[in-house]
């Protein structure tokens, strides 16, 4: 029993630290709340507030979320969330195609240590330049609507794509590879029967996960001027209105989670 | 199917390559899909001539003015980027915080009950569609532009991403050691906190940081509905003078940067 308590009593303090730790997080989060005020008037307002939202949602008006009656479809939401997709998908495709040489670029066991560092470092930059201002950007330069949301979302996910599509090709089996070799295939022959085949599925399904998270930042990207649902998100939320914005949010979720699971459907049968 | 008749007599069936559907399809969408985009681009002006010329008049002094003034208005920036870092921060907090207990409740391996996690799962599904400038317009509903907004939206912008992540975790720790302590008489709660705690904090906090990350890189947004913050500058300032929006554009790159590295750092220690 004593050499138990010795034991214990050796254990090293760490709640010091932890306690430190804690404190220092503590305190930026109440510092955080500096200059965070509120209007007392809003307390009484909050159930009105809540009970607005909830009125939204149960009278949303479909004639604008479908676009028949006195709406035409190009003027519906729906329309508007079909953009969104298109925007995400041909981002993603293009994003994609430009990822696969990027990558080879940034794969030590195809261009050697030196230039992948290179190549690395670029699509570092490229993935730490926030996508809104890229948006802010070329919204700016070439103009608004959904092509400039495409060049967005592309060249944003030849960033992230190219990293984990070099990261893909880093860990490869050569075994293959060797094994075309010694029965005399040229290198186009090893590229379609010794690298495609292992890397397709792979990068198929990473690029389907990007698709994912594309479909998402295509719909905020829209409020800076990139076509897409954004576009009706800040027309109906700046001010908020309850009337419009349910019929917004409602799309965006029958949107995001029938991409959500096509796409996870489809990488379940790739892996 | 392609007939093929082997020497030794053997008529073996080349199955049918089924990538040409997948191209078929990929195309097809593409073509539809290109067609919408260039439907609603009809009208708009497309120039890309003009982006060399936004680059400098955005990364060049304003005419009149030289260097110093350009890097002067930099530094005047720093109210705006520290309430910026205020929301981020105490957002990302809070929200990781309220990820605890709800990604506990979710996680398959904690809650054996399937009737529980389940509809808690999908309940956080569908909210995580939810983009942050429709989470900062119910925000604002409640407590008004300002501070609050803007930390209240980024905190149910990271539950909603953090409970995901942390269930995921959760299900993949070792079961064993929960029933080892289980074994000894301990209670849930304590078998939580000294056998799946210990197990799943460190990539905890890496998650927060990189959530963190990205809301600094996403709470440009913010302004767009109204909430002061650093897109403040660059929407304020985006007609007449573009230097004061480069100068903002350096100034969250150099933020991102920073931040990039300081959790590249944090989340090589914890590994």
């Amino acid at each position: 029993m004593n050499r138990l308590r010795n034991v214990l009593a050796k254990k090293p303090k760490k709640w010091i630290m932890n306690l430190l730790f804690v404190a220092a997080i503590g305190t930026i989060l109440v510092l955080s709340f500096d200059g965070a005020t509120i209007n007392p008037l809003r307390f009484p307002q909050i159930p009105y507030v809540f009970l607005g939202i909830i009125r939204g949602f149960l009278n949303i008006d479909w004639s604008t979320v479908l676009g028949y009656g006195e709406f035409t479809f190009s003027q519906s939401i729906a329309y508007y969330a079909i953009q969104t997709l298109a925007i995400a998908f041909i981002g993603t495709l293009v994003g994609g195609i430009l990822a696969v040489p990027a990558s080879f670029l940034a794969a030590e066991n195809v261009v050697g240590k030196r230039v992948a560092r290179i190549g690395r470092f670029f699509l570092v930059i490229i993935r730490v330049f926030p996508e809104i201002i890229l948006a802010f950007i070329l919204v700016k330069g070439i103009g608004t609507g959904p092509i400039t949301g495409i060049f967005v979302i592309g060249i944003h996910s030849v960033g992230m794509l190219g990293k984990l599509f070099s990261e893909a090709i880093d860990s490869m089996d050569r075994s293959s590879i060797e094994a075309l070799d010694a029965v005399g295939a040229d290198s186009l022959q090893k590229l379609r029967f010794g690298i495609l085949p292992q890397l397709m599925p792979l990068m198929s399904s990473i690029a389907l996960y990007r698709l994912d998270i594309n479909v998402r930042s295509a719909t905020v990207l829209g409020a800076i001027g990139a076509g897409g649902l954004g576009t009706l998100i800040i027309l109906y939320s700046n001010p908020p209105s309850w009337v419009s914005l349910p019929g917004v949010i409602v799309a965006i979720m029958v949107m995001v989670l029938a991409v959500d699971s096509i796409s996870s459907a489809l990488r379940k049968k790739l892996v | 199917m392609a007939k093929i008749t082997l020497t030794n007599g053997k008529i073996v069936y080349k199955p049918h390559n089924k990538s040409w559907i997948v191209l078929v399809v990929i195309g097809g969408l593409t073509v539809l899909f290109a067609y919408l985009v260039s439907l609603d681009s009809i009208g708009i002006q497309f120039h890309p001539e003009e982006l060399p010329v936004i680059l400098k008049k955005l990364f060049s002094p304003h005419r009149g003015e030289d260097w110093g003034d350009y890097f002067a208005y930099i530094l005047k920036l720093q109210n705006v980027m520290v309430t910026t870092l205020q929301m981020c921060y105490g957002g990302t907090v809070i929200g990781a915080l309220f990820a605890v207990p709800f990604s506990l409740l979710s996680s398959k391996n904690i809650v054996k009950t399937k009737w529980i996690y389940t509809p808690f799962r999908f309940l956080l599904n569908l909210f995580r569609t939810i983009p942050i400038p429709v989470l900062a317009a119910i925000c604002i509903s409640f407590v008004g532009t300002g501070i609050l907004a803007g930390l209240f939206a980024i905190a149910l912008f990271t539950f909603g991403i953090m409970v995901k992540m942390l269930y995921e975790l959760i299900e993949t720790i070792d079961m064993n050691i929960v029933e080892a302590l289980e074994s000894t008489g301990a209670n849930k709660l304590q078998a939580i906190r000294y056998a799946v705690f210990p197990q799943v904090f460190p990539d905890y906090v890496g998650y927060a940081i990189y959530i963190l990350e990205t809301n600094i890189r996403s709470s440009a947004i913010l302004s767009y509905v109204g909430i002061s913050s650093i897109g403040t500058v660059m929407k304020d300032s985006e007609m007449t003078d573009y230097d004061k929006v480069g100068g903002a554009i350096i100034l969250i790159f150099i933020i991102c940067v920073i931040i990039q590295l300081f959790s590249d750092v944090v989340r090589r220690k914890l590994a």
